[in-house]
């Protein structure tokens, strides 16, 4: 196993900051050498993977590239060339291949992400609105100072606030941010359920190379990556999406298909998802919430669907079974472990809390970004073939109840037993719960890497 | 040799392609031009004869040669392969091509080397056989069941994942009377056409490939 | 041209074998066709419809006659059909990740064969055997190996079911509902159009 360089990652790519309040800015260059000056001067501001040590800081900077932006820092056409068909295209190239269609479709999309516009991402974590607001004032003026970007665009994002304080929970209601895998190398108390499954029933760390450019992956090779190597090594991809959350249309058909749900409103809801909405997952406790399961971080990841075959405590077609099936599909999990994704991002828009009234067209939603060595076999698969479709899972064409492009068609089922409290059910005439507004491909590039980029050293080979 | 797995025979037929330098273009090029312009949905020639689950045609112009230090050989005659997983016995699924889909044989194999064509059945019977090569192993997913069953039986799901989720929460009494009306339905619906996308198509979501 | 109907891949490889390692190829074919055990792995994964290994020793290439050469051949070939769900990657990144062994078992007496791990080389591999399929057909495009098999399991449970539903009161027959959906709720998933492949 290789010893990763912590200051050489940023520190977005390994982990997740937990500060509660985020702004992301989105550029535009102007000039390849100004916006390589830029670079330059950002360089020191980029929050590495080095450890806090207990202090957190008050804020964080990070930034990542399109491919459009790379062309436009000229970087040289053989590199250009060399980064991985997906990225080179774009997610909105790629709408059909990833199901967003209808209203995901890019037509409707946000003016930014309906032409090549975006150049590259900043991502700014604060503490608090004031050290965030700080951090940005001071961003801007480097950007403004060296003339080398506009910033066309920025969106912000904060946790949800309930009783003053921020919390993990997302729009809808459930309690979010339990899933992102453990890698090889990458220096966390790892937790039982977060890497892959080993014969012995135990989990492991996944290979590094799922996660990081230059390391090996699951398959044991280094993953497809530009050249020159230096300029991809302790680099990764990133997806940016931003998905509106149709809150009342939620709550609405939640409460309607209670009404014939056995199992009560709040059962239903975490069928839905897998996990109860205070996060207790199904699998280990399907009839009541359980905080003293949430709170232990020992037991709230570590569980396997392989006594649940039938999916009558979490169903087969569940959000958290789909997108990481652990054992579900045989083999050890063998076919999973080069699917997985690492989760970054917070909800945006104001929360209202349930009894309240609430509309779908208030700005509300979440900023869902992921970290992957392959766009293509990571996110893109996992989008396409167990969210927008489910034969992996032995679902035909269903597609996940909350994330899925449904129109109103499709169903759900909810495994059930003979007992009337856990019932089998079916929901179907599926509304579309999320909505996709935009999003890109970013290459998330190393310290080092960032520095060949503005000082214009970056050669093929 | 393992040409069934349980009632599912597989087909493995090479059939040398004439070679003709006076035809232009080359036989082998009309059976691709002929099979690239042929419907691959109701309107196959495969839909219209009983028994065939999944079919290919491939023209195969040569053997492949994998690079230095393997030698290169080549083949004399290109040939044309038929591939088919179909219902059954052989001679009855090979007279059910002939007696309902004759011309389209005809179309393509009297490109072939000794082709007799269809209308002389046991002739081309024969020829088909002369062509077969054994399957040395054969691997089916679902071996048991007709091509008509098959189709039945997605048409029976897709009706009865409809009806369960028109029917929660519905009193006993309406139940079972419609559960005995919707049986009967289903009974008298005429079986769906091999080939064709199922009984309703989804949303737009593509179904283009590339 | 097409090797993808709805939702099948037609997959056809062609690979050389010197003559005397055929025989090894045949009696492993011949035990896979003989021992379930060994077939487990392919059953487990799902994902084909059908797929056969056809030996083509060097003298068996059909000959009509008819003005057509005999094929004077050094290596003897090993055919290979598949009809898979799902996208090429996603198939061989399966069977590399869990059949490596078993693949490795049948295709390494065939010419420069690389093993089927590491992943990327032995793609590189069967892309350069692999030849395209001119026309290909299939009765449910609409339909996986795995939708066949759902859709089988609830037609049998439906005939059983309409056998006793005229024939018990309504409460008898709202029990026996309840168990016919039990069986048949994890095979309800619609068909229709496969995803687009990258």
């Amino acid at each position: 196993m290789s010893k990763l360089n912590e200051t050489d990652i940023q520190g977005f790519v390994l982990r997740g900051y937990n500060l509660p309040v985020a702004r992301y800015l989105f550029l535009r260059f102007e000039g390849a050498a100004r916006a390589r000056k830029l670079i330059g001067r950002l360089l020191s501001e980029i929050t590495t993977g080095q450890r806090w040590d207990g202090v957190k800081p008050q804020s964080t900077v990070n930034i990542a590239f399109t491919h459009r932006g790379l062309e436009r820092l000229e970087l040289p056409d053989a590199t250009l060339l060399s980064f991985p068909v997906e990225f080179q295209q774009g997610m909105r190239h790629r709408a059909e291949i990833l199901g967003d269609c209808g209203v995901n479709s890019p037509d409707h999309w946000e003016e930014i992400w309906r032409e090549d516009r975006v150049d590259a991402w900043i991502g700014i974590n604060g503490v608090t609105g004031e050290s965030l607001e700080a951090r940005c004032a001071a961003t801007l003026s480097l950007i403004n100072e060296t003339g080398g970007a506009t910033a066309i665009s920025s969106q912000d994002a904060a946790a949800v606030v309930i009783n003053g304080k921020p919390t993990t929970s997302e729009h809808f209601g459930y309690t979010d941010g339990f899933g992102n895998p453990d890698y090889l190398g990458i220096e966390r108390s790892t937790q039982p359920g977060q890497g892959k499954l080993m014969p012995n029933r135990t989990w492991a760390p996944l290979a590094t190379g799922e996660l990081l450019l230059g390391y090996a992956d699951e398959a044991g090779e280094l993953p497809v990556a530009p050249i020159p190597h230096l300029l991809a090594s302790n680099g990764t991809f990133m997806v940016y999406r931003k998905l509106h959350q149709n809150v009342a249309t939620f709550r609405a058909y939640l409460d309607k298909q209670s009404l014939l749900y056995g199992g009560g409103k709040e059962k239903l809801a975490a069928k839905f998802i897998g996990r109860w909405r205070d996060g207790t997952p199904l699998e280990l406790s399907p009839d009541h919430p359980d905080q003293a399961i949430v709170q232990n971080s020992n037991r709230n990841t570590d569980f396997t669907y392989g006594a649940d075959a039938e999916g009558n405590r979490c169903p087969i077609g569940a959000h958290i079974r789909r997108v990481h099936p652990r054992d579900a599909f045989g083999f050890n999990g063998q076919l999973i472990n080069r699917r997985r994704i690492t989760r970054r991002g917070l909800p945006y828009g104001r929360f209202v809390p349930e009894g309240e009234p609430v509309d779908d067209t208030e700005e509300r939603g979440i900023i869902f970004m992921v970290l992957n060595a392959s766009l293509s076999r990571q996110f893109e698969f996992v989008q396409q073939q167990w969210v927008q479709y489910g034969n992996d899972a032995r679902l035909g064409n269903d597609k996940d109840m909350l994330l899925g492009s449904h129109g109103g068609t499709g169903r759900f089922v909810v495994q059930g037993e003979a007992r009337p409290s856990n019932p089998p059910f079916v929901c179907s005439n599926l509304p579309d719960f999320v909505e996709l507004r935009g999003g890109d491909y970013f290459f998330l590039p190393s310290i080092t890497a960032l520095g060949m980029i503005a000082m214009g050293l970056v050669d093929p080979r | 040799m393992p040409n069934k797995n349980g009632s599912v025979y597989g087909l493995t037929i090479l059939s040398p392609i004439i070679e003709d330098k006076s035809a232009t273009p080359s036989h082998d090029l009309q059976i691709r031009n002929y099979l690239a312009h042929l419907s691959t949905r109701e309107e196959s020639p495969f839909a219209q004869a009983p028994g065939t689950h999944l079919a290919r045609l491939v023209v195969m112009d040569d053997v492949i040669y994998v690079g230095a230090p393997a030698c290169e050989d080549h083949l004399k005659s290109k040939y044309l392969i038929f591939e088919s997983n179909c219902d059954g016995d052989l001679d009855s699924y090979l007279s059910g091509l002939a007696e309902n889909i004759p011309d389209h044989l005809d179309a393509v194999w009297k490109h072939c080397v000794g082709y007799p064509g269809a209308v002389n059945r046991p002739a081309f019977i024969n020829y088909m056989k002369a062509c077969q090569l054994d399957t040395t192993f054969f691997f089916a997913a679902v071996n048991d069941k007709t091509v008509t069953e098959t189709l039945r039986a997605l048409q029976t799901q897709n009706a009865v994942a409809d009806f369960i989720a028109t029917h929660q929460g519905v009193d006993a009494v309406t139940l079972q009377r419609e559960f005995i009306e919707f049986v009967a339905h289903l009974k008298a619906m005429p079986p769906p056409k091999p080939g064709s996308m199922g009984p309703h198509r989804d949303i737009k979501t593509g179904g283009r490939n590339e | 041209m097409s090797n993808i109907n709805g939702k099948v891949y037609a997959m056809n490889a062609i690979t050389p074998m010197k003559p005397w390692k055929t025989w090894i190829v045949r009696v492993i074919l011949f035990l896979l066709g003989l021992l379930k055990s060994l077939r487990q792995t392919v059953i487990d994964l799902s994902f084909i419809e059908f797929a056969r290994w056809v030996v083509l020793p060097r003298g068996g290439f059909p000959f009509l006659g008819n003005g057509q050469k005999r094929e004077d051949l050094r290596y003897d070939y090993l055919l290979f059909f598949s009809n898979f769900n799902g996208t090429w990657n996603q198939y061989i990144d399966a069977f590399s990740a869990v059949l490596s062994k078993g693949l490795n078992l049948i295709w390494n007496w065939s010419e420069k064969f690389p093993g089927s791990v590491p992943v990327t080389i032995f793609k590189e591999y069967i892309a350069r055997v692999q030849f395209d399929t001119d026309y290909y057909y299939t009765a449910y495009p609409h339909a996986t190996a795995n939708d066949v098999k759902s859709a089988h399991i609830v037609q049998s449970s439906l005939d059983s079911l309409s056998l006793v539903a005229g024939q018990c009161s309504p409460e008898q027959f709202a029990d026996a509902y309840l168990q016919f959906v039990l069986q048949v709720q994890t095979h309800l998933g619609e068909t229709g159009d496969a995803p687009i492949a990258g």
